[in-house]
């Protein structure tokens, strides 16, 4: 099964205007999304935001109240899901527990009625592409949670499906094998060139695996980019806040300098920011800033704003220290610095501290006339 | 084991425990037919003596013997048809009856004393007696009916109900063939057989607890039942008639009597003294209407209940049943490889 | 087997155990073992006249037992269980299914349904059947009024009769386990199907049947077995004019008065299953090997 020999090239989605209703919960709002064929897209939010509900709209386990999808050419908004020529790794993994690794393996392509010769074939390479040779004869239940993740997969992939479908499916994994997890995936989504739609509500794996992410919140997409253009530029707080962590300052804009302008916060402290375009006619805005963009240090630093801070609380986190830093405006705002002991001077709980904000990393992320 | 033995011993204490509080609490043990005795007549017992009267059913006199050999509960009163009876006095099961405690005795008609089952009337008290004959639904059987061999012809298959007792259904066949009833031997059930086989054809229904349901109904036309079922019949639609088959009809009295077991035979004999009441017997007579031996309640029925020809049926060739030893089973096994035959 | 750490604890844990499954166990003493004891002392004895057991040994009730009547009578039994237990599987297969994927309310409500009969006495619910289904009954009322038929159909007092009596008295056995296992079937295993291209019947064929199938097992010994043995629906529905294992059995207690070959069948009845139950086991875990 290698990328050249697949049959299938992957398809395009195109979700126009769709919308779920489960009696009067509305679960998905006029969602319009196209997924480009051989793209990882990633539908991220917190529980009911309504990505799952759209995911099984994908897989057809759901059927749109309105507006239709379509999965290459075809319309498959009221098609079932054993017509969509569409695969889904489940959160359980749903592996069949009364059939062996290999019978579960070629379930999708007994479906399809291929020869045994070409189903063993089949199954075979995509044994080894997972790395399970040798694992054909046993049952689920003898197996590891990582190697059922990629019977699960195997299964999902080898009847050559336009469209791969992946429900959380790395939840049930512990931290590391996780992480081993989401490197192959990658890989092989890659390898395979398929158009993935992938459901999280973990932002870390939405990051490191996604071509482009979508922010869901209350059955909309908030905002719709590339993960690391949706990382630094977040176009609501929901976003700011959901994914990664962010200072959310809100603030009032008190002057224009060409490209930048002067806001106040509720607390009084005078920033200069870089100024978008969308400025234009806003007095009230929210303020965003990354804690890993907070610069402290016990010297005057270089930065647009710099303030004197006291350092209120100090955790260690392994690789990084996080810091709640108490500005004299009585602003509070958490930081993130690199936890280089060696090299940078020891900051501690009590110091007094300068902290800096460059203008470029202050994003605006509502604003209000 | 020696644990088990114990709490075997804690289960058996306890059950006799409670059998002897229960005896002491002034309680009857009644083991009777089912639907024969009114609970109204019970109720009033109680009412009147204060004793409780737990009623056991059975549908059989076999039933009913095979309990009682069994043990298990001491039984008070027992109601045995004659030949099962008979054998409970021959193996010195039952208690003898205090007659003169029995102010009522003397209402029972002479004919139904001193009969072959208790010869010299120590056990038994006449309870109520019957005959089994032939019911015929005079709107769909138009030719005359007058013994077993105008009932069990091909013309009747599928529309007959007979009593699930094999041992009547046997006799009635011997009684075809000029053999008395009561001489149950291997060659005569041989002689019988063939006679048997054709009427297993044409039987649609056995049944011993209500075979009036099926002639109600309208399953069958014809049955060969217990005479109070074919009174009811009859009161219900007089074209259900009645007649006592030419061949010989089986006359059966059902009894009272006291077993031997029985711990509480001072209440026994109250309460048979009190089923000979003419006023409460009539009233058994009403919801049973078989034949009461009872003179003094026959005189307090109304024409129509003592004119009905099932409950007083013209005098026949009557006989009753005697006690049969192992042959029941061959009796059993006969019916048991006609009926499978089929 | 997992293998365990048998832990110095576990001596003790086994002897509590035991103490928790005394009364258990007394009450199987009691009400089982002794029973089938006596049973067993009682078919190789004799009887008397009246029709008590005589202790003296005797094959003779054993050599009855496997004449061709009774073979004919237990091969008759087996056939109708198992035409009652076929259409058991059927109709209770939907039901339970069904009930099972509903919310967790109206599963109660349901299952409250199917459990309302047993309210009511079994004998009374069997002559509401002979009510339906007499001549003049209920059914051939409504099929004579509707003029799909023009006499009445004969239905009481035959294998009909006694097939439909038997499936109405056992079909809840078979609806309550084949629920207990479909709701425990994860819905994401038929979606999972249904995803891999299997449409409805073989996602029921592959997928559901096999992952029920404790169920129905449970629901066929549940019907079957007793099925063979019952003698009161063949008595009221059937007329009693064909004899089954039960009707046998119960006339040698209560009409022949011959209780050492009541026993005889009764032993060899009971043998039969367990050894048929055991066969069944044994497939069982030499399938799971």
């Amino acid at each position: 099964m290698s990328a050249s020999a697949r049959k299938v090239d992957p398809a395009r989605i195109e979700i126009r205007d769709v919308t779920k209703r489960f009696g009067s919960f509305t679960a998905v709002d006029r969602v319009t999304l196209t997924v480009e064929p051989g793209e990882f897209l990633t539908l991220l939010g917190p529980s009911g935001c309504g990505k799952t509900t759209l995911l099984r709209m994908l897989s057809g386990f759901e059927t749109p109240t309105e507006g239709t999808i379509h999965i290459g050419s075809e319309d498959v908004t009221h098609l079932p899901p054993y017509r969509r020529n569409v695969n889904q790794v489940f959160q359980s993994y749903a592996l069949f527990p009364h059939l062996s690794v290999h019978e579960n393996v070629a379930f999708g392509l007994r479906m399809k009625k291929l020869e045994r010769d070409e189903i063993d074939r089949r199954v075979a390479e995509v044994m080894q592409l997972v790395a399970l040779q040798g694992f054909e004869q046993r049952r689920p239940h003898e197996l590891s949670g990582g190697q059922r993740q990629r019977v699960a997969l195997a299964r999902a992939i080898v009847p050559e499906p336009e469209v791969l479908l992946l429900d959380e499916p790395l939840s049930a994994l512990d931290a590391k094998l996780r992480r081993a997890m989401q490197i192959e995936l990658k890989r092989l989504q890659r390898q395979l060139g398929l158009t993935t739609v992938f459901v999280t509500h973990d932002q870390e794996e939405a990051l490191t695996l996604s071509d482009r992410i979508a922010v869901m919140n209350a059955g909309r997409i908030e905002q719709l980019g590339t993960a690391s253009f949706v990382y630094h530029q977040p176009s609501t707080p929901f976003v700011a806040d959901f994914l990664g962590e962010a200072n959310l300052l809100q603030a009032e804009i008190v002057g224009r300098e060409g490209e930048a302008a002067r806001v106040r916060t509720q607390q009084g402290w005078e920033l200069t920011i870089a100024a978008p375009e969308n400025l234009n006619g806003a007095k009230r805005v929210v303020i965003s800033i990354r804690p890993e963009k907070v610069l402290v240090s016990k010297q005057r630093i270089e930065a647009g704003n710099v303030f004197p801070a006291r350092v209120a609380e100090e955790l260690f986190q392994g690789a990084t220290d996080r810091l709640t830093l108490q500005t004299s405006g009585g602003v509070k705002l958490t930081a993130i610095v690199a936890n280089e002991s060696a090299i940078r001077e020891a900051i501690h709980e009590g110091d007094e501290v300068f902290c800096g904000l460059h203008e470029d990393d202050l994003v605006v992320v509502r604003a209000d006339e | 084991m020696k644990t088990l033995h114990r709490i075997l011993a804690l289960v058996a204490l306890l059950g006799a425990l409670v059998g002897t509080l229960r005896a002491a609490n002034k309680e009857l043990n009644l083991f009777a037919w089912s639907e024969y005795i009114p609970q109204e007549v019970i109720d009033g017992f109680t009412k009147e003596t204060g004793v409780k009267v737990n009623y056991e059913t059975f549908a059989s006199g076999e039933e009913m013997l095979s309990k009682m050999l069994a043990g298990g509960t001491a039984y008070d009163i027992i109601q045995p048809p004659d030949y099962v009876a008979e054998a409970l006095i021959r193996a010195s099961l039952l208690a003898p009856i205090d007659y003169a405690k029995l102010s009522n005795f003397k209402n029972i008609l002479p004919e139904f004393l001193k009969m072959p089952h208790d010869p010299t009337q120590e056990y038994t008290v006449p309870y109520m007696t019957g005959t089994v004959g032939i019911v015929v639904n005079t709107e769909k059987v138009k030719e005359p009916i007058h013994g077993f061999k105008d009932v069990f012809t091909p013309a009747h298959a599928n529309r007959i109900v007979v009593v699930n007792d094999n041992r009547e259904i046997v006799s009635w066949a011997l009684q075809t063939l000029g053999i008395e009833a009561n001489d149950l031997t291997p060659e005569n059930l041989e002689k019988a057989k063939p006679v048997l086989a054709e009427w297993v054809k044409l039987i649609k229904v056995y049944d011993s607890d209500s075979p009036k349901t099926a002639l109600l109904n309208g399953e069958v036309d014809l049955g060969v039942v217990w005479s109070g079922e074919a009174a009811l019949l009859y009161k219900e639609n007089p074209k259900f008639q009645y007649v006592l088959p030419v061949e010989g009809a089986h006359q059966f009295v059902d009894l009272l009597a006291i077993p031997q077991q029985s711990k509480n035979r001072l209440a026994a004999h109250q309460f048979i003294d009190y089923i000979l009441r003419p006023e409460v017997s009539k009233k058994i007579s009403e919801a049973f209407p078989y034949t009461n031996p009872n003179g003094e309640a026959r005189k307090l029925l109304t024409d129509a209940e003592r004119g009905n020809p099932a409950s007083y049926p013209p005098v026949g060739k009557l006989g009753t049943f005697r006690h049969i030893g192992k042959i029941s089973q061959a009796i059993d096994a006969l019916m048991t490889d006609l009926k499978n035959a089929r | 087997m997992r293998p365990t750490s048998r832990s110095f604890s576990s001596r003790r844990a086994g002897l509590r155990a035991w103490l928790l499954l005394l009364p258990m166990l007394v009450w199987l003493a009691a009400f089982v073992v002794v029973p089938m004891g006596i049973l067993l002392v009682y078919s190789f004895c004799q009887r008397d006249d009246l029709g008590r057991v005589v202790f003296v040994f005797s094959w003779e009730n054993y050599a009855r037992v496997f004449d061709p009547t009774y073979l004919a009578i237990f091969g008759r039994s087996v056939a109708y269980a198992a035409v009652t237990t076929v259409i058991c599987v059927a109709a209770g297969y939907p039901v339970g299914y069904y009930i099972a994927r509903r919310s967790e309310k109206r599963r109660n409500q349901l299952l409250l349904l199917v459990m309302i009969p047993f309210w009511t006495s079994f004998l009374v619910r069997t002559y509401a059947w002979i009510t339906i289904l007499k001549n003049d009954g209920l059914l051939n009322g409504m099929l004579q009024y509707t003029k799909l038929i023009s006499a009445p159909l004969d239905i009481m007092y035959t294998p009909a009769a006694v097939i439909i009596g038997l499936v109405y008295a056992y079909l809840p056995f078979m609806i309550l386990p084949i629920y207990s296992s479909a709701e425990k079937l994860d819905n994401a295993l038929v979606e999972a199907a249904y995803d891999l291209g299997a449409g409805p019947v073989r996602s029921f064929a592959e997928v559901i049947v096999p992952l029920t199938w404790p169920g129905i097992a449970a629901g066929m010994l549940l019907v079957f077995v007793p099925a063979i043995g019952m003698f009161a629906i063949t008595d009221l529905m059937g007329g009693a004019r064909v004899p089954m294992i039960g009707n046998v059995i119960q006339n040698q207690f209560f009409q022949a008065r011959n209780w050492p070959f009541g026993a005889a069948l009764g032993v060899v009845f009971t043998l039969l299953f367990a050894v048929s139950y055991a066969l069944l086991q044994r497939r069982r875990v030499w399938e799971e090997e």
